[in-house]
């Protein structure tokens, strides 16, 4: 019996050892087959290249800051806040009616600083109803399932999306809405390069979405790992019984947590308005997902690995299926495929996860 | 200090009220109330959710003092009612402004329609609509601290939580029924006791009923085999209809005339789709089982994304019809009957549920189930006595993608279409949500969650376009008040209620189990 056991062990272990290398190999194969298909036949110039690049980095630094969020929820109770996306859609909407009042008003198109005062109010507006929802949500949805088996939440979070995405729509009507930005930060204007001979255009949307998203994320490094907020937030997430006995305020350190995630949902829906355009009541749902994916694709738990998974999976996704010749309908399967490689090669995600042995 | 929290009470209630008008709630409350008194006026019940809330901000307002004398109940009520209606008066005079002055207040908000306003001010002016909306509301804070006065806080909350269980119980408890249950053939007389009823079941109901609950009952298929992976063995699938996809494209393409012409034997196919749809679960687990928690939820939501976009994308135009789906899927014949009517399917879905539960059933009770269930507790414990994780993990996977294969099939020939619109995640987090509301691995508890999930909207028909919102809340509702699911096992029931027991809170609904 006892060398049965070992024997199958042993031979399971073999095996196990020979699928990784041999993924890896089929995977390296196809996308360099592809890669030299695609560059040989010359279809795609130079200046196609840098288009997608930054069209991906900034796409990816939205969903970076919404990845944040999800991070940081995730480090401190273990759950998947299933409506983050959705607090990033009322975000957007609220900046959207900031945007639409100071247009009604004639203040948006008066003068350079007008302009500016109002994205500014803008993204105020937005941060602050997002981190009211958050709260609001932690409040009512999550902080009666603290201590409940950890599919609860997850039931409640998904609840949570619905009700939300609901809202939104019985409010807001199903009707796309467009985003007015002021003149000089039209969606079509900004500085253009000279690639190969050709202009690519560099949307000054699209600088201030990635300007933003970084200066947010090292604000929330600088918040994690600095300040006694941070301090305590860290000390939650790694013991939370052990953090009270410390004299920690650990209902108000999570709700601190779900204040700072909701605020940075709501930036990331005002930078989405901005930059995309177009908002309506389902808007959250994929960028949310794919943020989720980007957290995970970074190590959770890890503030620089969100942005960083943000950022290749943004990336991924515009350059990749024009880089391995397929459509674009497919960006989503060569996201999602990159996530399962990472997981596969690399299980705590590319930087590494922050989290307690305990609940691992 | 008790007039800071009394004032936010007043403000918060105000704009969950604020909100009700946004929503509309306060237009479908006048309908309703206005449809079962036979009023012509749908003033009433718009003014009674009003209330009914600013009552409750009051109530709630008084809770939050300490000691509660009289004058300071009333303060307390009069302050939440004051912050109450300002936040209220306040909004319906800019609002009524806006639309006096003209403004296109539905282009971005759609339910403040004129009507929708005029219920709220009765065509007053703008200021005079205020000020009454805010004496109300004043009026409405003061009676609810009366109230409170006036009335013993009612424990309403635990009879509701304890209610399904403590039914259960009893009835379990009844003299004849214990006597039943110990009797030799008892579990015998019971199977073909319901499976009798089953069989008459389908006659009794329409078309309309056989189609609803044929959709209840491959749900049920679906929820007995997510059952497996998630209550079971513990791992979290959010692509569960991935599998489902599978089963349905295979029928599809084996069976249908127009993209390849096979035309096979729709019984011939049912094999072919469960064995197909096991691999794909063995093929998808061996890369991604080592992964745990959460990483395995989030890979195999991309794997059921990944199906769907495949099965729509231009690339597989021509395997699987593209966006446009597979038309005329072949149903059943039996010795050269046609039986493809839903009456049929139903008899076909009765016996898929009763042949999934018994599979479920004895995987649960041997040895495999036992294992699963080590390896859900501790999976680290569960490696350290000798259980190969990885490979019971593998045959959950597979089990369960079988049975979603098997009811995918089902689907697919039932409807005589697919296409990837069928196969969103919004089919996974469903399953998922009927067998956690269901109770995580109860067998009868995944049908009790599927009639509840899929049969809760068509009774919340009336709520119209209020139906996922009422859904939401009611999930939250649900996992706050009875996180442990309609109908538990009792495994995971004594799990839960371990925890209340042990800090010594007294457990007065649940009677000791007396079940088998």
């Amino acid at each position: 019996m006892a060398t049965a056991v070992q024997t199958r062990a042993k031979r399971t272990f073999r095996i196990g050892r020979l699928i990784r290398p041999a993924i890896g190999v089929v995977v390296a194969v196809f996308v360099l087959w592809r890669l030299y298909t695609v560059l040989a036949s010359q279809s795609f110039g130079p200046d196609t290249w840098v288009r997608f690049a930054i069209s991906g980095l900034v796409l990816g630094s939205v969903y970076a800051v919404i990845a944040l969020g999800y991070t940081l929820i995730y480090g401190i109770l273990f759950m998947i806040n299933f409506a983050h996306g959705d607090v990033m859609m009322l975000g957007a909407f609220a900046g959207y009616f900031t945007l639409e009042a100071f247009n009604g008003a004639g203040f948006l198109n008066k003068n350079l600083p007008s302009a500016i005062i109002s994205v500014v109010v803008a993204f105020i507006v937005g941060m602050s109803v997002s981190l009211v929802i958050s709260i609001a949500l932690e409040r009512i949805a999550y902080r009666p399932l603290r201590t409940a088996p950890r599919l609860v939440p997850l039931i409640s979070a998904i609840g949570a999306s619905l009700f939300l995405e609901n809202v939104a729509q019985l409010t807001f009507g199903v009707a796309r809405h467009t985003y007015t930005n002021p003149e000089v930060i039209k969606r079509n204007i900004g500085w253009t390069l000279m690639v190969g001979g050709k202009e690519v255009l560099v949307a000054y949307t699209g600088v201030l979405t990635f300007v933003l998203s970084l200066l947010l994320m090292i604000g929330l490094y600088i918040l994690v790992q600095r300040t006694k907020m941070g301090k305590a937030m860290r000390a939650v997430a790694e013991d939370k019984d052990t953090a009270a006995l410390m004299g920690i305020d650990v209902d108000g350190v999570i709700a601190n947590t779900f204040a700072i995630s909701g605020a940075l949902a709501g930036a990331a829906g005002v930078m989405w308005g901005l930059h995309m355009g177009v908002i309506y009541h389902y808007v959250g749902f994929i960028p949310g997902i794919k943020a989720f994916t980007a957290a995970v694709l970074g190590g959770i738990g890890n503030v620089p690995g969100a942005m960083l998974g943000g950022l290749v999976l943004g990336i991924v996704e515009a350059v990749a299926p024009a880089a391995l010749g397929m459509p674009f309908q497919l960006k989503d399967v060569l996201a999602f495929s990159i996530l399962v490689l990472v997981l596969i090669f690399r299980p705590t995600g590319i930087l590494g996860e922050v989290l307690s042995g305990k609940k691992a | 200090m008790n007039v800071r929290l009394a004032s936010r009470e007043g403000l918060l209630t105000g704009f969950i009220n604020l909100c009700c008008i946004l929503l509309g709630l306060t237009g479908l409350a006048g309908t309703m109330v206005g449809g079962w008194f036979h009023l012509s006026s749908r003033q009433p019940g718009a003014w009674l959710l009003l209330l009914g809330i600013a009552v409750w901000g009051g109530v709630r307002a008084v809770r939050r003092v300490p000691d509660p004398s009289r004058n300071k109940t009333l303060i307390a009520g009069l302050v939440a009612g004051v912050m109450h209606g300002l936040t209220l008066a306040v909004s319906l005079w800019l609002i009524s402004t806006l639309l006096d002055a003209g403004a296109e207040v539905r282009k971005w908000l759609v339910q403040l329609t004129p009507e929708a306003i005029r219920l709220l001010t009765f065509g007053l002016s703008p200021v005079a609509a205020a000020a009454l909306m805010f004496v109300v509301m004043t009026t409405a804070g003061l009676v609810g601290a009366l109230w409170v006065r006036a009335s013993e806080r009612y424990p309403w909350q635990r009879t509701l939580s304890k209610g399904p269980t403590t039914v259960r119980t009893r009835f379990l408890a009844l003299p004849a029924v214990q006597n039943f249950m110990q009797r030799k053939h008892s579990q015998q007389i019971l199977w073909g006791g319901g499976l009798l009823i089953l069989l008459f079941f389908p006659f009794v109901l329409g078309q309309y009923w056989n189609y609803t609950l044929g959709t209840v009952g491959i749900y049920v298929i679906l929820g007995l085999g997510l059952n497996i992976v998630v209550g079971f063995a513990g791992l979290l699938d959010l692509g569960y209809v991935a599998f489902f996809a599978i089963g349905a494209y295979i029928v599809a393409i084996l069976t249908a005339p127009a993209p390849h012409g096979i035309m096979m034997n729709f019984w011939l196919v049912v094999p072919i789709g469960i064995v197909l749809a096991a691999l794909a679960g063995v093929l998808l687990g061996i890369p991604v089982l080592r992964m745990r928690g959460d990483y395995l939820a989030i890979v195999t939501l991309g794997f059921g994304e990944i199906i769907r976009i495949l099965s729509k994308s231009d690339a597989l135009t021509d395997f699987t019809g593209g966006p446009r789906g597979i038309r005329s899927v072949g149903g059943p014949g039996l010795f050269g009957f046609d039986v493809s009517s839903e009456f049929y399917f139903m008899y076909i879905i009765i016996l898929g549920i009763v042949l999934a539960a018994y599979v479920t059933l004895h995987l649960q009770q041997s040895r495999v189930g036992r294992a699963w269930m080590a390896m859900r507790e501790d999976e680290d414990v569960a490696q350290a006595v000798g259980i190969y994780t990885l490979q019971y993990k593998l045959l959950a996977f597979a089990t369960g993608a079988a049975l979603a294969g098997f009811s995918g099939v089902i689907f697919a020939s039932r409807n005589k279409f697919t296409g990837p619109e069928d196969f969103t995640l919004l089919v996974s987090i469903n399953v998922l949500c009927l067998v956690i509301i269901g109770g995580m691995g109860s067998i009868p508890g995944v049908v009790a969650g599927a009639l509840v999930l899929k049969g809760l909207p068509e009774i919340l028909r009336q709520l119209a376009d209020y139906r996922m919102l009422a859904f939401g809340a009611l999930l939250i509702l649900m996992m706050i008040v009875r996180p442990e699911g309609l109908w538990p096992s009792t495994r995971r029931q004594m799990e839960l209620h371990e925890r209340a027991e042990q800090s010594g809170e007294p457990d007065a609904g649940s009677s000791p189990e007396t079940g088998p």
